[in-house]
């Protein structure tokens, strides 16, 4: 059954701690959750802005600051990404779960699936898996790989209208804003990839801390330490 | 046959002096954001060539960008239409009418044939086989296929021929369609505005007349000497912007002050024009130096991203409601909470479950 | 068909030949105008057809009303803004919103500049022609010309060395072959009656006005900020004043009133030495021309504008008159009241739309637009290649507006006589002042003539009420006054679920109305009836004909190959289609 292979491993049975996120990854992981952070409550504040400030307009810079840490994130985030990028091909196995979905394995599939029932109550131990289970691997693709993409495209695009026709940010990026409906509809969509990432955030920590909590492999010491320890 | 006049003879016969008409000419080049060397190329065109036919076309619109046109300060209007440029069919303007304005077409074609330029203000509509909009008994969309299949380029003049502009605003119920959606073998030069600046329009076309070349252009069609900024790049209330001073509500103590209109839905940031440097009706004013917010006029569709007074833009509606990515994300946001938070107690209650009965079993 | 007698009391006959003019150039939009003429060449049938057709009102619903003054300000650009301020009222009136004085008196200010600017565009640049032999002009003594110019205002362009640059920079036009717009037209042609010199005067003119016409327009762009198509706000209007305090250079400021100032005192002048006396020239060689009369002998409305009293939609505040005269009878004036369902309906019997019961009228607020584009069995040619309509069937994009059943003429000519019949001094003393200049009892108004001097007369009172208004405001505001916008109902959750409302007033050609209905914040209809819907409307069901087709009927045409006449009287009402079509 599905067990034998992404299944769980007889609850008895010892297991030693596994090496799993390396320093890089550990590093990079930390580095972008504070970006993500940061870039999600400094683009809510761009486009939804505190009250006014009243006084000179050259005493105060707070939208301008505002927009100033968003942008050093958003290359912290940047940067990070393609970092992150590379050591998947340079990494251990477990790094590589982020930039692909193995849709055409069948036992990936199924493992998805026992993962499912477990989340839905249908099954009372979860499915073993080293790095990141199949559902996990999903979201991360989804929310971090490929949203996180989404959201560099779109910010370099915008960040190049502020740079000027013919900027590097312009000439790499610029084409996403006609394609993509116009500027107005590009502030849009990334706004709406920030609430993307927010769901994720929400998911992704109560994920981490019930599976350290319930299940029998260790979870948020993992992203610190980089070993997967096991209970029981 | 007789001679055709050039600009520069028609001006010094309208009494304007060698001295002046160069003046004109550095004024030109720098209205184009040109050199003062390009003055002496500008007098040179203008000194030497016929003037260019231009055929001018409405379809669906409200021809305000034809009024726009006639507001131009610098060159006037009537010194473009009499002087620079030969407008041998606008149906606006002209004053033959029927049959003998629709032969003036036929006329330029012979003449003219590959020479003219193709000037459009307005769109097609392809629904009902045209007939939302008829000239001679005929859709519109027949008499801009015949005149575009003989011209040099096209200009599209405003937002209607360049995107579709407000009768394409959803439901588009004539399916009005933009020029360069109909005519795909000639190039368009966009000029974009509901209406353009006049000084941009006649910008355009002078530059195309004295350089005899089109405008280099950006990526979507637009000249890039006018439309590669946006407003709020140059806007002057920028200052107040990044300080954080808005404008909350129209008329408040921030409105008095000049302060920022983002808050009350200002489109400068995402909008390519060149309202905030040339400003309008011989660099007055613009929208935002009169209080109002930019409502995004040149941009593509600008009818259809939500209220002119939100800075959020419409995602579409939802169940009657718009939906904004605030609105959705924040929709999605909290129903991951409430997920969770439900998840959680539910893996509580069968944790405690689970252990119990793993308790009773070891008992 | 053949002959008949239409239920308005106009003899029509189909028998003699067909002429049909499309396009109708130096209009707005397109218009299409089909004549049958007899044996003598006079017009026995007119038929008036728009061409173009947007889907306004389909597209407004379901937007934020807020909004819709931008959207309708696109109904037109050439009688720019006028729908936004129809659109404004009728929120406000839905929501029961009261605006400023300043609101009022900038918003007066705006639509006064627009009359003066559009009638003065109109007069020069879309009307003259019909008039004005520009080839003539070459054959003008520019010394005569001078004396011509010096002898009929003190306006100081009217040197002969003046009047010779312009002869020849036309002369070296015309010889250039390359005659632009003014190619192919009907020079020389014995319809025209001035002599050179008065044409010669006139072309100047028409460059002179088309400087000068930009220059009224400023003052859309100090309030509005940029013309055409200012911004409209709501409750008021989305620019501040501030005269006295920090930031003033962000606002409506003196520097800014000093220049509406000075454009009203240029206005004035250039209305009043240039305008005015051209149009009494002008008109002057052209006494016996009495035809296009139409319905402006018969039945005239207008609805009323410039509120002198902010909020105070009623004659006690406009300074134009609301009101209705029916069959010619200035001693009557029926009061109009656009929200009566009675009085306000639209037919589609004869336009390309779809009602639920055909033959039936609609009150706007109850409005529909169904297009239907359908061709009659009589029609000519085929769907895309229409040579003559049938005017028995659906024949034209406009609905055909009718009050109290009666087909309507407005425009500048109905709103002075329905001021001059309520006694109103200030347009008597015009009226009456040109008629004796010219030598012409009241009677002659209703004709082609009569449309074109009313709008220059207009255009004079237009340009002088900016004064009093700009004056009234600047006390105003001298008195601590500088709110310019309400925005205690700004917010939807303060509007209630279901409403109506109606804006109304007079665009340059004519009454306009918007009628709206917002349901749960929404636009649920939006309906807009407008000058040029009332004059070129089609047929309704009981065969009434509109003011066009009205006003073509009689005339001589001297060469049938050469449609002047018809342009003449045509452009005497200043079509707009995209306004009638909408
Ligand atoms: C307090 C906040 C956070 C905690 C406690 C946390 C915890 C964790 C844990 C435990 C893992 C390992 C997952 C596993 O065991 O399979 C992980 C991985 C990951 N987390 Fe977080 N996380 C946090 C914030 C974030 C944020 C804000 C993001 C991005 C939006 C993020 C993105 C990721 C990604 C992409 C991985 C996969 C790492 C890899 O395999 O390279 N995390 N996180
Ligand atoms: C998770 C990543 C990100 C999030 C959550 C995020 C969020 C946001 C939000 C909500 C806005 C406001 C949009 C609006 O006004 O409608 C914004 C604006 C912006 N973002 Fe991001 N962003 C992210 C990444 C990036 C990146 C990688 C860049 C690249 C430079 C970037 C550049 C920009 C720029 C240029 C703006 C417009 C700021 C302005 O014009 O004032 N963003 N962002
Ligand atoms: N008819 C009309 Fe308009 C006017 N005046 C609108 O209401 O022109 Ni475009
Ligand atoms: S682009 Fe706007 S201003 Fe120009 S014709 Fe179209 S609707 Fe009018
Ligand atoms: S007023 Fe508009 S364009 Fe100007 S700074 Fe503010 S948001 Fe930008
Ligand atoms: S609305 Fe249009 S006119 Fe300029 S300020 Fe905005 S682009
Ligand atoms: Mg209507």
């Amino acid at each position: 059954m599905a067990s034998s292979a992404a299944g769980s491993v007889p609850k008895s049975a010892y297991r030693r701690p596994l090496y799993v996120f390396e320093a890089p990854v550990r590093i990079w992981h930390w580095l972008h959750a504070l970006s993500v952070v940061v870039l999600s409550v400094t683009g809510y504040l761009i486009a939804n802005p505190l009250p006014s400030i009243g006084g000179e307009a050259s005493e105060h810079f707070l939208m301008g600051n505002l927009r100033m840490i968003h942008f050093i994130a958003a290359y912290v985030f940047a940067i990070g990404f393609a970092v992150r990028i590379y050591w998947g091909f340079v990494g251990n196995k477990y790094s590589r779960e982020l930039l692909y979905l193995p849709v055409w394995r069948g036992e990936w599939w199924r493992a998805l699936f026992e993962e499912v029932k477990y989340y839905l109550f249908l099954r009372r131990e979860p499915p073993h898996s080293d790095a990141h289970n199949a559902l996990a691997q999903s979201a991360m693709w989804f929310f971090n790989t490929l949203l996180g993409l989404f959201m560099i495209v779109s910010g370099f695009a915008l960040y190049g209208e502020g740079l000027g026709l013919g900027s590097w940010a312009d000439t790499g990026f610029g084409w996403a804003i006609p394609l993509l409906g116009g500027s107005q509809q590009v502030r849009m969509l990334h706004t709406l990839g920030m609430w993307l990432f927010i769901v994720f955030t929400i998911l992704h920590i109560y994920m981490a801390i019930r599976a350290d909590i319930m299940s029998s492999q260790s979870s948020v010491s993992a992203i610190i330490s980089g070993w997967r320890t096991y209970r029981d | 046959m007789p001679v055709q006049e050039t600009f520069y003879e028609v001006m010094r016969q309208h009494g304007i002096t060698r001295r002046s008409f160069l003046k004109f000419c550095s004024l030109t080049a720098a209205g184009l954001g040109l050199g003062p060397e390009f003055a002496g190329k500008i007098a040179y065109a203008l000194e030497t060539k016929p003037r260019t036919p231009v055929i001018w076309l409405h379809g669906l619109e409200c021809t305000c960008c034809t009024e726009s046109f006639i507001r131009s300060g610098n060159p006037l209007a009537g010194d473009v239409i009499l002087s620079m440029i030969s407008l041998d069919y606008d149906d606006t303007l002209m004053a033959a009418a029927g049959h003998q304005a629709e032969e003036l077409l036929e006329q330029t074609i012979e003449k003219y044939d590959g020479q003219y330029i193709l000037a459009c203000e307005g769109n097609p509509p392809l629904n009902e086989d045209g007939m939302y909009c008829i000239q001679g008994g005929k859709p519109y969309v027949e008499k801009l296929r015949h005149m575009a299949d003989h011209c040099k380029a096209i200009i599209a003049w405003g937002s209607c021929a360049s995107w579709g502009c407000v009768q394409a605003a959803r439901p588009n119920p004539t399916r009005a369609t933009p020029i360069h959606k109909v005519i795909l073998d000639k190039p368009v030069i966009k000029v974009p505005g509901c209406p353009p600046i006049a000084e941009v329009m006649t910008g355009v076309i002078t530059y195309m007349i004295a350089f005899d070349e089109l405008p280099e252009l950006d990526r979507q069609g637009r000249p890039k000497m006018f439309y590669s900024q946006r407003l709020h790049d140059k806007c002057y209330r920028r200052p107040h912007f990044d300080a954080g001073q808005f404008v909350e509500r129209f008329d408040d103590e921030g409105a008095r002050k000049g302060y920022c209109l983002y808050k009350v839905g200002c489109k400068g940031p995402t909008t390519y024009n060149a309202c905030s440097t040339l400003e309008w009706n011989g660099g007055l004013s613009w929208p935002v130096k009169s209080g109002h917010g930019c409502l995004g006029c040149a941009e593509d569709n600008f009818w259809d991203k939500g209220s002119f007074y939100s800075a959020v833009t419409n995602f579409g509606s939802l169940g009657g409601a718009e939906a904004t990515a605030d609105k959705i994300g924040g929709i999605l946001a909290g129903a991951a909470a409430v997920g969770v938070a439900a998840h959680a107690a539910a893996s509580a209650i069968s944790h405690i479950k689970s252990s119990k009965s793993r308790g009773a079993r070891h008992e | 068909m053949s002959k008949t007698v239409t239920a308005n009391g106009f003899a029509l006959d189909d028998a003699g030949q067909r002429i049909v003019v499309d396009p109708i150039c130096r209009i707005e939009g397109h218009l299409r105008i089909e004549v049958n003429v007899d044996e003598n060449n006079t017009i026995r049938n007119a038929v008036s057809t728009g061409n173009m057709w947007r889907g306004l009102e389909i597209i407004l619903k379901g937007r934020d009303p807020r909004d819709a003054w931008a959207f309708t300000e696109r109904i037109c650009g050439v009688c720019t803004g006028v729908h936004a301020l129809a659109s404004c009222r009728a929120v406000e009136d839905a929501l029961d919103i009261e605006i400023p004085r300043n609101a009022n008196s900038i918003r007066n200010l705006m639509m006064l500049a627009q009359y003066t600017q559009d009638h003065l565009v109109h007069f020069y640049h879309l009307h003259a022609l019909d008039w004005v032999d520009v080839v003539s002009a070459l054959k003008a003594d520019p010394v005569a010309t001078s004396a011509l110019q010096q002898s009929l205002s003190p306006w100081p362009k009217s040197s002969p060395g003046y009047f010779r640059d312009v002869q020849n920079r036309i002369r070296r036009f015309v010889e250039s072959g390359q005659l632009g717009p003014f190619a192919n037209a009907y020079w020389g042609s014995p319809a025209y009656k001035l002599p050179p010199e008065a044409n010669l005067m006139a072309v100047t003119h028409y460059l002179e006005a088309l400087d000068f016409q930009k220059e009224i327009v400023k003052i859309h762009t100090i309030f509005g900020g940029r013309n055409p198509h200012p911004n409209w706000l709501v409750g008021g209007m989305p620019c501040s004043i501030n005269v006295n305090e920090t930031g003033a250079v962000g606002a409506i400021n003196m520097a800014w009133l000093n220049q509406v100032s000075d454009i009203i005192n240029k206005s004035i002048t250039f209305v009043d030495q240039v305008y005015i006396p051209d149009l009494k020239a002008i008109a002057s060689f052209y006494k016996d021309w009495t035809y296009g009369g139409g319905l402006s002998g018969k039945n005239v409305m207008a609805y009323g504008e410039f509120p002198a009293i902010a909020n105070n939609y009623t004659n006690e505040s406009w300074m134009l008159p609301n009101g209705a005269i029916l069959n010619g009878d200035l001693s009557t004036v029926h009061d109009v009241d656009p929200r009566d369902p009675e009085q306000v309906r639209e037919f589609v019997t004869h336009s390309w739309y779809e009602y639920p019961d055909p033959d039936a009228g609609l009150h706007p607020w109850d409005g529909v637009t169904e297009p239907r584009f359908e061709l009659g069995p009589n029609a000519k040619g085929t769907k895309t290649n229409i040579e003559a309509l049938d005017e028995g069937a659906k024949y034209s994009w406009l609905k055909a507006p009718r009050w109290r059943g009666h087909a309507m003429e407005v425009g500048p000519l109905a709103r002075y006589l329905v001021a001059y019949a309520r006694g109103q001094e200030d347009i008597k003393m015009q009226v009456d002042g040109l008629l004796s200049d010219l030598g012409l009892p009241i009677t002659a108004l209703f004709s082609t003539l009569g449309r074109t001097a009313a709008r220059g007369l207009e255009c004079s009172w237009a340009a002088h009420k900016m004064r009093t208004v700009f004056d009234d405001m600047m006390a105003n505001i001298k008195a601590g006054d500088v709110a310019t916008a309400n925005m205690q109902k700004w917010e939807p959750d303060t509007w209630p679920d279901d409403t109506k409302g109606v804006g109304f007033g007079e665009a340059p050609r004519g009454a306009l109305g918007h009628w709206i209905h917002i349901r749960d914040t929404k636009i649920a209809n939006y309906q807009a009836v407008v000058p040029t819907t009332w004059n070129a409307s089609p047929r309704d069901p009981e065969g009434n004909i509109g003011a066009y087709e009205a006003a073509l009927l009689g005339t001589p045409m001297a060469d049938p190959e050469q449609p002047l006449e018809i342009l003449r009287t045509i452009h005497s009402f200043d079509p707009c289609l995209a306004c009638a079509t909408h």
